[in-house]
């Protein structure tokens, strides 16, 4: 553990959208989805979105999400593009009568796709997010992602998917520490072996108690993925704590369960809003960060394609 | 002039700004001075808001970062109510003012709309998709599975022959080749495939008592085949399916495993029709054959004193068995017919028999 910080405070994140706020996001993006025929999907996205960053404060502030459907259109005209471009060269060797080399480039190009589409992503959202007006960022390199990726996959594969664990973690310190908002950077040291550990025992013990205990698993896995996590200005540092029980997650998952099969689906908005509610109502922060002089930094970025690969991949932004 | 304390971020630093607020009315915009002693002035048609809680964010639309904050809900209202006087909502905003009411009946109105569309739309794609996929079609995927089918089970071959001649006896008002298999099984089941093939188990020939009941079995399924019904099945199934998932799994997942439940559900719904369909035409075949349409009936009585704990499949549970019979009684006392006895068909029946 690093040494105790002097001045240490603690810093608040609260939820403040209502479900009956957000209901009415969901509806109105809906109706105008079926009535384009799909076509409003990045704008609904973009609005959707907007709630989402707008209700969530830190120190009593929101964050803002800037994007824009009109941006995000683009990308999703793009990643329609790419996705039928892929399908066709499918269609074309099975044409040919070469189908398992159609397959075989099928999957190739669709894992090759995969960390250009989380590094756009990450371009993209982060350079929309602000809070206090300044704007967050992310500078991985694409390149050094694309091969870092490569090997990964490549060892998770020949190990039978137990490197799995540790890929997950170095995709997500690679990712996460290369996040920043202004001159605060972000930093990720999640550890591949204790991961691994973690995700054994509550896979066999979850096995063994018939899944009573998969809520004390997400509670150890949201504890990993949130203690590990912490922000860095100078020598100045957050340090991110999650305080959720098992308990409490039971209760937030059987909540929104019922909330939306009673309300035929209807509820989802609470559901989500509910869920929210939880996550920063059990995510504490605390350290020596002044957080009245974080400096921009960052540029504009607005090329939204890497973010509806990865919404089309179904691929979940980690953060 | 409304006016409030505001709390103003630069976009440059977080470094936070207390302000004083003024709505500038005359000159259409807002004012406040920064630490810097700078004064700005946003003019109305560049502002852009967010309303979320007790939280008003107003930004610039020239300088997206820099932002105004302002916990102050009836300068909020009011600025708002301002900006809609003035024709400055956007057509979003308007409709995000409506209130929770007025989603509430959208999003019942929504659900209307597509449970119409649902019930209209989707029997109407099945019919005419049904009329695009050429028969050819139909013939491979009868033969992909019947050959498959017999891989596993065991024909009755001096059986299949005599029934074979038996149909060939009968006009069936058929459009492809027919071809009838009999299966070595006490299964008391029949069916059709979309290809022309019709499979029927020992099991339900040896409840039948005369010949006109085995006609009956045979019109039966040959007006499965004759409407394509198979066919019109998977299209409706599919159909159905794109349509639940293209419009429901945008809200989310649980509303699409529903939908698609309930889909399921209408899907047997469509069985029972076609059952139904293929008793009438079937009772039809009958009389333009001059057998006695009672054969039918007589064949459902007897499998529905058959039943044990399961429905057979040719029966399908769907139109409740007394249910059917009711309707074919009814259909025969309404149509004129005559019948004589058919001396061939009675010798081949007893072959089939045996």
């Amino acid at each position: 553990m690093e040494n105790e910080l002097p001045d240490v405070k603690n810093y608040k994140l609260s939820f403040h959208g209502q479900g009956k706020a957000y209901f009415g996001i969901i509806i109105v993006n809906w109706l105008l989805t079926i009535i384009t025929l799909g076509i409003y999907y990045p704008w609904a996205k973009a609005k959707n979105l907007q709630f989402l960053y707008g209700s969530t404060a830190l120190e009593g502030d929101r964050f803002a999400f800037h994007g824009t459907g009109r941006e995000m259109f683009v990308g999703f005209i793009k990643t329609i593009l790419l996705f039928g471009i892929i399908y066709g060269l499918l269609v074309l060797f099975f044409y040919l009568e070469m189908p398992i080399l159609g397959i075989l480039i099928f999957y190739f190009t669709f894992l090759a796709v995969l960390p250009i589409a989380i590094h756009g992503s990450y371009r993209y959202r982060f350079s929309r997010t602000s809070w206090r007006g300044i704007r967050f960022g992310y500078r991985g390199d694409r390149t050094e992602l694309f091969t870092s990726f490569f090997q990964w996959i490549f060892f998770t594969i020949i190990t039978l998917g137990i490197y799995g664990a540790w890929m997950e973690m170095k995709l997500r310190s690679y990712l996460l520490s290369n996040v920043r908002a202004g001159n605060v950077e972000f930093k990720y040291k999640g550890v591949g072996s204790e991961y691994f550990l973690l995700n054994l025992k509550g896979y066999l013990l979850s096995l063994i108690t018939l899944g009573v205990y998969s809520f004390w698993w997400y509670k150890d896995l949201l504890a990993y993925y949130v203690n590990h996590l912490s922000l860095h200005k100078d020598n100045e540092q957050i340090r991110m704590k999650s305080v959720a029980t098992a308990g409490g997650i039971f209760k937030m998952v059987m909540g929104n369960l019922l909330i939306v099969i009673f309300t035929l689906g209807l509820g989802y908005a609470w559901a989500i809003t509910r869920t929210m509610k939880f996550m920063t109502d059990n995510i504490k922060l605390e350290g020596n960060m002044d957080l009245t002089n974080i400096e921009q930094t960052e540029d504009d970025y607005n090329d939204a394609t890497g973010d509806d690969m990865t919404g089309l991949l179904d691929i979940n932004f980690i953060i | 002039m409304l006016c409030t304390a505001g709390i103003y971020f630069d976009g440059a630093s977080s470094k936070p700004q207390e302000i004083e607020l003024q709505l500038d009315e005359q000159n259409a915009g807002l004012r406040f001075g920064t630490f810097s002693n700078q004064q700005i002035q946003w003019p109305v048609q560049e502002i852009t808001f967010q309303y979320i809680g007790s939280s008003l964010e107003i930004r610039n639309k020239h300088h997206s970062l820099a932002l105004i904050k302002v916990e102050d809900p009836l300068f909020a209202t009011q600025f708002i109510a301002y900006l809609h006087s003035k024709g400055h909502l956007t057509w979003y905003q308007r409709i995000l003012r409506l209130g929770f009411k007025a989603y509430l009946f959208l999003a019942f109105l929504i659900l209307a709309v597509i449970v119409a569309g649902y019930l209209v739309i989707i029997p109407w794609v099945g019919e005419k998709s049904v009329l695009l996929i050429p028969e050819h079609y139909d013939i491979s995927m009868g033969q992909t599975f019947y050959r498959q089918y017999l891989n596993t089970n065991s024909i009755d071959t001096a059986k299949t022959q005599a029934m074979n001649q038996f149909a060939s006896h009968l006009q069936l008002r058929n459009t492809i080749k027919l071809h009838f298999t009999v299966i070595k099984s006490s299964t008391v089941n029949a069916f059709s495939l979309p290809d022309g093939n019709i499979v029927v188990f020992t099991g339900l020939l040896d409840l039948m008592k005369d010949y006109d009941e085995l006609a009956g079995l045979i019109g039966h399924e040959v007006s499965h085949v004759n409407n394509r019904h198979s066919m019109k099945m998977l299209c409706r199934n599919l159909s159905g399916y794109l349509f639940i998932s293209a419009v429901l799994s945008d809200v989310n997942g649980i509303m699409a495993i529903i939908g698609d439940n309930v889909h399921n559900l209408q899907s047997l719904s469509y069985s029972r029709q076609f059952e139904r369909q293929a008793d009438e035409q079937g009772t039809r075949l009958m009389i333009l054959n001059g057998i006695n349409p009672k054969g039918m009936t007589d064949l459902f009585s007897r499998l529905k004193s058959s039943e044990k704990v399961s429905l057979p499949a040719f029966i399908s549970s769907h139109p409740i068995t007394s249910d059917r019979i009711e309707s074919i009684n009814r259909l025969i006392k309404n149509t004129p017919h005559a019948y004589t006895q058919h001396q061939k068909l009675k010798e081949l029946f007893l072959e089939v028999k045996n």
